[in-house]
């Protein structure tokens, strides 16, 4: 206990992850019925722990090694699980993130969710959240890891679920849980291998191990391949990415804070976390290389062809997880961290300017917000175009910075065509973002009076009131900072790098082709390094010029090159049938096969079985009981049947 | 063995109160129902804190049996009133105080022959109470077949649902198993030639061959096994906790069938440990299959506690895994799982009643929007589902960690598909959260009340018992392992 109080770092680390689960208790047992003071507890506690995160990055900044802590949790045999925080600067760099992307999620629904019913079960729901997210990035040992990650899950499972009513929402909730609790398996499974043969699943260790070449390869492979399922299902990989655009049913900050800046990256952290013990493994890496760049290139298509202002932000945080991915896998760790740090940023920013619309307009449609007047709503409309840019990867916005890395890096790979998938991804990226903000900026046919809106939208009758009101600004504010720290966040490359990889804390980060790859992105001059900075940002501009063409322009049909391609917009929307597999898959192997198959089993053979040998005592208990009628004369008959039987054998 | 004797006897106080309790009730006028279920809150109060008294008084350092108590009944037959605890039972002898206390709550509302209820309610408890802490082979028996009794009249009485089939199905069930038991305690007692029903000294190398052990060891093996739930002779589960009352259903699964469970180590184990080895494989085979056979056949189900019953099964599925490993991480996780497990559906039970008394059905098409009618009523059941899926921070999950490690190192196979069944599990779990409490509110139930306080009781003990193993579990497993690693390394290799 006195050592808690002795060493400010790890009280500070331990504040920072239990005061969120305190709060969420309090809120659940005793403030249940009072919403502001629930909403005042989370907010209190995300708030310290984002001071505690910030106060860690500074004290650690210069500190050499990572910083360890450990206690046994528990010890079963020989097995010992310890609880413990591991602060190194890339735990602390996702510490900070996801405490401030919490911490402005949480503010930002002050507004969003004022009125609901639900509202302190939503904090409390938060808080849980937030626990399990910030718990998780600290975590020294693999198992403490898939113990919060599992936690991270169910948060999930409640927070898009929150909207319980709704039978979408409920459903949506369902899929996310049980998808990614798919990849978990998987994740277990790797998690299990690698206890056995290998013995331990501290982090450090792990990787030191992988770099010394002391796991054998085939362990190495075949766990990390199976770890990745992990990561696979909580970052929407292919093919189980389509849970993440359902998503979108919960509550729009809920969007900004797992399935953009948070959980859906908890995947993503992973794989860096354990980055050179992947590394060991070229197998994995190209496995995670290919899967990676499907998924990105799958999600672009998809966002090109919905008309809903979330799904095409969820299908583009797919394609950047992909990104991520991909430049991990192709040996970028800098440049994978940097894009999910980057991405995080404005990622968020997208989804509560999207909030500040729905929550304005009462639709989710963009054309439809862009008609009743989108563009009126200054603020946002400027912060969501900041967030476009950057997701597009234009200069100065943060974006383009991680994104040149992310395609430095690939171009460093021999094959070329993973560049290639990268720089069409970035094309279409930057085509379907500004599909949308042309939308939303330029209506076709122009805008509608306003009081078609007002009609729409009854009970926020008094919105000319509510637009500067606090409501409002509760919204307003966090977007603004977002936007803010977006259109800076890109400048603090070098640092960041130094920081991350220059001490080559977690083990020697800096490998041959990571040195290659992220080097060349930053301050390398080599001719290759213009020819990707020059094609990436062609490919940027160019998807925003075809935009232009096609939706923004005075003269444009505003129908976009896929209305001609009907087939392929189809196959686009449905989201390449994967889920319509997977439905047919559940319905007709599991529910109409085994299971049914199952059920008739236990109910005929099994139960049949046993009530037909009860039958059976039954039946012939009573064809014995004839013998006993209790008549004398049958009795008698019998008798003497029974003695002219023997009789004609002795007389044999 | 390590032995201490007892300075106070916990374990007979446990027993005594359990019967001065059913005495009294026995004593009050049947009209004065509020006396008896306070007499019966009462009582089980006193044994629910003797046993977490008992619980938290061992010395985990020293190990052994603790508290024990001997005093010889039958000498020429070598039976004596034996009783103590050691890790394996501390843990279940928590488990049924727990269940006990929270299911007399859960009944609290119960009007049709309280009298009569509570007795046998007492009775049967008694009996489970007085198996868990027996190291007597005899008492153990007899203990077993007077929990029989009780149970069936609890069923056919006050059950609904076929409840008469319900319990003759189960009494028929469990006396068959009873009667696999009988012949293989009477062999080795025949065989050991000491002239003794103790444990201890039946236990003890090299007194029975490899062979008898072999034999004996099917028999006791299927004979607990069949209250354990084993595949295939689960049926009796489901419809048995589908046709008993709500509290007895949370004796039922949450103790009931650990007894079975707890036979295969105490009795089967202990005194057979190399037919133990020999069929661990058969062992681990129907474990496996009882766990995914049992989540798939749940995912079909459409009465909620049909949906319990096999989810029972495929969880003492994970038990059974645990102990085929042949292990101490097994056997921790096994006894961890026996625990948590019962803990678990009790709760599910307890909340399956709550909401039961006041709509009447327990079908989940019939049922639906619950959350916005009884939030509360409806948050327990669904804390104890994501319990029942292994979510970590509640106290499933470990046993099941623990499980499947050990599985895994022995039969990676088996270990996959039990893995796999987690899947299941939580497809079938979320599916009736969804379908019974989410969606939009039902008009016919609009009007019902939701859990007040005082009718909460019993479900928060139950959720914070979850919580407080979720988060600290060594408080539970340094005691089972001060039995399990003496006991594997006391193994004949």
């Amino acid at each position: 206990m006195i050592a808690f109080f002795k060493d400010p770092v790890l009280l500070a680390a331990a504040l920072a992850t239990s005061l969120p689960f305190l709060s969420m208790a309090t809120i659940l047992i005793f403030t249940r019925h009072n919403q502001r003071l629930s909403a005042s507890i989370s907010i209190g506690a995300v708030t310290t722990s984002l001071l505690c995160a910030l106060y860690l990055l500074v004290t650690l900044h210069s500190a050499g090694a990572p910083v360890q802590y450990e206690f046994p949790w528990l010890l079963a045999d020989q097995l010992l699980i310890p609880f413990g925080y591991l602060l190194d600067p890339l735990s602390l760099l996702m510490l900070t993130i996801v405490a401030a992307v919490s911490f402005l999620v949480q503010v930002y629904s002050v507004g969003y969710m004022s009125g609901d019913p639900g509202y302190s079960r939503y904090y409390a729901f938060q808080s849980l959240f937030a626990w399990a997210m910030m718990s998780m990035v600290i975590s020294p040992s693999m198992i403490q890891l898939f113990i919060f990650w599992e936690l991270v899950g169910l948060a999930s499972y409640l927070l898009i679920g929150f909207y319980y009513e709704k039978w979408s929402a409920s459903q949506a909730g369902k899929k996310a849980f049980v998808m990614t609790r798919l990849g978990d398996i998987g994740f277990f499974l790797g998690l299990i291998i690698l206890l056995l043969g290998f013995g331990n699943l501290s982090i450090l260790k792990m990787n030191e191990a992988a770099q010394a070449h002391a796991i054998s390869p085939h362990l190495l492979t075949l766990s990390a391949l199976l770890i990745f399922g992990g990561v696979m299902g909580k970052s929407a990989q292919f093919p189980l990415l389509t849970w993440l655009p359902d998503a979108m049913e919960g509550p729009t900050p809920v969007s900004a804070l797992l399935h953009s800046a948070t959980m859906v990256a908890a995947g993503v952290y992973m794989f860096s976390r354990i980055f050179p013990f992947y590394s060991g493994s070229p197998e994995a890496m190209t496995m995670a290389l290919a899967i990676g760049t499907i998924t990105m290139l799958l999600s672009s298509t998809m966002a090109m062809a919905t008309y809903d202002l979330k799904q095409v932000w969820a299908y583009s945080t797919v394609s950047q997880l992909g990104f991520m991915v991909m430049a991990l896998a192709a040996g970028g760790y800098f440049a994978g961290v940097f894009h999910l740090t980057t991405h995080a940023g404005f990622k968020a920013l997208l989804f509560l300017c999207s909030g500040i619309f729905i929550h304005e307009y009462h639709t989710n449609d963009f054309r439809e917000i862009g008609r009743q007047g989108g563009r009126n709503l200054v603020i946002p409309m400027i912060c969501m175009t900041i967030g476009a840019l950057a997701l597009s990867g234009i200069f100065p916005f943060s974006g383009f910075f991680s994104k040149e890395a992310v395609l430095g890096v690939l171009a460093m790979q021999p094959n070329r065509i993973w560049l290639l998938a990268g720089l069409l991804g970035a094309l279409m990226t930057a085509y379907y973002s500004f599909r949308l903000i042309f939308f939303m900026l330029f209506p076709k046919g122009g805008i509608e009076a306003h009081g078609g809106r007002n009609g729409a939208s009854p009970g926020h009758g008094g919105h000319e009131e509510e637009h500067h009101g606090a409501i409002f600004w509760c919204m307003a504010v966090p977007v603004m900072i977002l936007a803010a720290i977006t259109v800076v966040l890109g400048f603090s490359q070098s640092p960041l790098e130094h920081f991350l990889v220059g001490k080559a804390a977690t083990g020697a980060h800096t490998l041959a082709v990571e040195g290659g790859g992220s080097h060349a992105a930053t301050e390398g001059h080599s001719p290759v390094h213009y020819m990707v900075l020059i094609s990436a940002v062609s490919m940027a501009v160019g998807g925003i010029a075809w935009a232009w063409l096609e939706f923004g322009r005075k003269k444009a049909t505003q129908e976009g090159f896929l209305r001609w391609l009907p087939k392929i917009e189809q196959l686009f929307a449905r989201r390449w049938y994967l889920d319509d597999f997977l439905r047919k898959f559940l319905d007709t192997a599991i529910y109409s096969g085994v299971t049914s198959l199952f059920t008739r089993n236990d109910r005929r053979i099994i139960d049949g079985g046993i009530d037909g040998i009860c039958q059976f005592t039954v039946a012939s208990g009573r064809l014995f009981s004839f013998l006993q009628s209790g008549m004398l004369q049958y009795n008698l008959l019998v008798m003497i049947g029974a003695v002219a039987l023997v009789v004609l054998y002795f007389l044999m | 063995m390590h032995i201490t004797y007892a300075s106070f006897p916990y374990l007979s106080a446990i027993l005594l109160s359990c019967v001065v309790g059913l005495l009294a009730i026995m004593l009050i006028p049947e009209e004065r129902k509020a006396l008896i279920r306070w007499v019966s809150a009462i009582f089980s109060g006193i044994t629910l804190v003797l046993s977490a008294c008992l619980f938290l008084a061992y010395d985990k350092s020293l190990g052994g049996l603790q508290f024990a108590e001997k005093a010889s009944w039958v000498p020429s037959l070598g039976i004596s009133y034996f009783n103590a605890a050691d890790g394996f039972n501390l843990p279940l002898l928590l488990l049924t105080g727990i269940v006990f206390f929270t299911g007399v709550l859960t009944m609290w509302e119960l009007e049709m022959r309280v009298k009569e209820f509570f007795a046998h309610y007492f009775l049967l408890v008694t009996a489970v109470f007085g198996l868990f802490m027996s190291m007597d082979l005899f008492f153990i028996f007899v203990w077993y077949d007077v929990s029989l009794f009780p149970m069936y009249l609890l069923i056919a009485v006050w059950g609904h649902t076929r409840k008469e089939y319900g319990a003759m199905k189960l009494t028929l069930y469990l006396l068959s198993g009873s009667a696999l038991i009988l012949p293989a305690i009477i062999y080795l007692f025949a065989k050991s030639g000491l002239h003794t029903f103790d444990i201890l000294s039946l236990m003890q190398p090299g007194i029975f061959t490899a062979e008898q052990q072999k034999f004996a060891f099917l028999l006791l093996y299927l004979g607990f096994g069949i209250l354990a739930g084993v595949w295939p002779f689960h049926t009796w589960s489901p419809v048995g906790h589908v046709a008993a009352p709500t509290g007895v259903s949370m004796v039922h699964a949450g103790v009931l069938m650990k007894v079975g469970a707890f036979g295969i180590l105490r009795v089967a184990i202990f005194l057979c440990p190399e037919g133990w080895q020999y069929y661990a494989q058969l062992m681990a085979l129907l474990a496996a299959i009882g766990i995914i056979y049992g989540a798939l056949v749940g995912l079909r189900q459409t009465d909620l506690k049909y949906v319990i019953g096999y989810s029972s099964v495929s969880h003492m599925g994970v038990v059974g895994l645990g102990l085929a490993t042949v292990t101490a991480q097994g056997l921790n996780g096994a006894v961890f799982q026996m625990f948590t497990h019962g803990v678990m559906t009790a709760l599910l039970f307890s909340s399956v009643g709550y909401i039961y008394d006041r709509t009447h059905t327990k079908m989940i098409p019939e049922l639906g929007g619950l959350s916005r009618i009884m939030p509360v009523a409806s948050t327990y059941f669904i804390v104890a589902a994501l319990a029942g899926m292994g979510v970590p921070g509640l106290a499933n999950f470990w046993g099941e960690l623990m499980v499947f490690i050990a599985a895994f190192k022995v039969y990676p196979v088996r270990g996959i598909v039990a893995v796999l069944a987690l899947l299941v599990t939580a497809l079938f779990m979320l599916r009736v959260v969804q379908r019974a409490f989410y969606g939009p509110g039902n008009e016919r139930y609009a009007q019902l009340p939701d859990v007040t306080f005082c009718e909460g009781i019993p479900r928060m003990i139950l959720v914070a018992v979850l919580v407080l193993f979720g988060l600290y579990p060594s408080l539970l497993l340094d005691v089972i392992q001060s039995a399990s690693i003496p006991f594997m390394n006391g193994l004949p290799r």
